[in-house]
């Protein structure tokens, strides 16, 4: 399969990557966008056999965390997240998204334990996989995972 | 006996190998807080699976995939793509030659055995794939000529089951009608009815398993349900 076949077939899992990191949907669509545009320029960095998926995961990963730090110098990691907002509001596909509970407190966690709980527990990857995505420690990897997962159930009760 | 929160998180995760699994069930019969933290785990993840799912099932904005199509147009596609099956398989012996497993022969894809090639991928046939499209790792016949052994989930949420035929072994997910052949192992040691003593071969098979799952292995009520359910 073609490089640019293979990747329009992960669109959709590394849009939901983008929007469990980022903290607005608007924000979540220039990364899928970012992040799309850095995988053509650098596709020749792809080794052909190994997984595409995770590639891309880290590339997105990687673009997110630079955008965290820029955000973080100017002060702006604490903006709440405005309720109510749309995704894809682009190419005339609109969808209205309730932004429920759930993905109000995954907002709230720090970037690290973010991106740990967004790869395990939404996307699925095994703890060594995320870890190497991440390029951390499996215990490292743990142990974030074990914080923000309980952030979460202490923000979210019993409601879960 | 105490299990830090790491270990029954990863319990949940269906992430431990057997042993270590076995000893938070232990724990966990003896300790209804510690079941109870561990639904609290699983439910947290089906909410935020839920939570996201909106956001892979809506359609992709169009000026994104419009870059990937003029790309595929535009770029001159210089690093030729290896063809898929044939890093497969390259992968398939260079893997066994690091375990230090090829002690037996690795079935090849024209071997009418059980696996077959079509389009560029392989898949299960004959045997192997009436064994697990159908059998139940539950209820073998001791002569059963393919034994099914865990299924599971993939992270890409395929059912996968382990198999082994012979002295071949292998990983095959469901996917439409087929059943996909993502791993092989030569060098399977059949000891008669005793898997305890199943060797390296065996070890990788379940390791690579085990790193394959998205949650538990299934037991036999859910095994059944999924196969009643044509894999679906």
């Amino acid at each position: 399969m073609r490089f640019e076949d293979e990747l329009l077939a992960y669109l959709p899992r590394l849009r939901r990557f983008a929007h469990a990191l980022a903290r607005n949907a608007t924000d979540a669509d220039d990364l899928l966008q970012a992040s799309v545009e850095r995988a053509i320029l650098k596709r020749d960095q792809w080794e052909p056999g190994t997984r595409l998926d995770s590639w891309m995961y880290r590339l997105m990963r990687n673009l997110w965390i630079d955008t965290v730090r820029v955000e973080t110098r100017r002060g702006e990691t604490f903006v709440p997240p405005e309720a109510g907002e749309r995704v894809g509001a682009t190419g005339g596909q609109e969808m209205a998204v309730e932004l429920g509970k759930v993905v109000q407190a995954m907002r709230t966690l720090p970037p690290e334990q973010r991106e740990a709980v967004a790869l395990v527990m939404i996307e699925g990857f095994a703890y060594k996989e995320a870890a190497a995505i991440l390029d951390i420690p499996m215990g490292t990897l743990t142990s974030r995972l074990v914080r923000g997962r309980e952030a979460l159930m202490a923000r979210l009760g019993e409601a879960t | 006996m105490t299990i830090d929160p790491e270990t029954l998180m990863a319990y949940a995760d269906g992430e431990l190998d057997p042993v270590a699994a076995k000893r938070v069930e232990k724990a966990i019969g003896a300790d209804p807080a510690l079941a109870a933290q561990v639904e609290r785990h699983r439910k947290l993840t089906a909410s935020l699976r839920a939570a996201f799912e909106p956001v892979a099932a809506a359609p992709v904005p169009s000026s994104i995939e419009a870059m990937l199509s003029e790309s595929a147009k535009v770029v001159p596609l210089a690093p030729k793509p290896v063809r898929r099956e044939r890093s497969f398989w390259m992968g398939a012996v260079a893997a066994s030659l690091v375990a230090g497993i090829l002690a037996g022969p690795l079935v090849f894809p024209r071997d009418p055995g059980g696996i077959a090639m079509r389009d560029g991928t392989t898949i299960a046939s004959g045997e192997v794939a009436k064994a697990l499209a159908t059998q139940l790792a539950s209820a073998q016949a001791p002569d059963a000529p393919v034994r099914v052994g865990v299924t599971f989930r993939d992270g890409a949420q395929r059912w996968c089951r382990t198999f082994e035929s012979g002295t071949t072994g292998g990983i095959a997910c469901a996917q439409g009608n087929d059943w996909r052949i993502e791993r092989l192992y030569g060098g399977m040691s059949r000891q008669e009815r005793d898997y305890r003593q199943a060797g390296s071969a065996t070890a990788a098979m379940m390791a690579d398993a085990q790193a394959m799952m998205a949650g538990d292995a299934l037991d036999a009520a859910t095994e059944r349900a999924a196969r009643d359910a044509g894999w679906r």
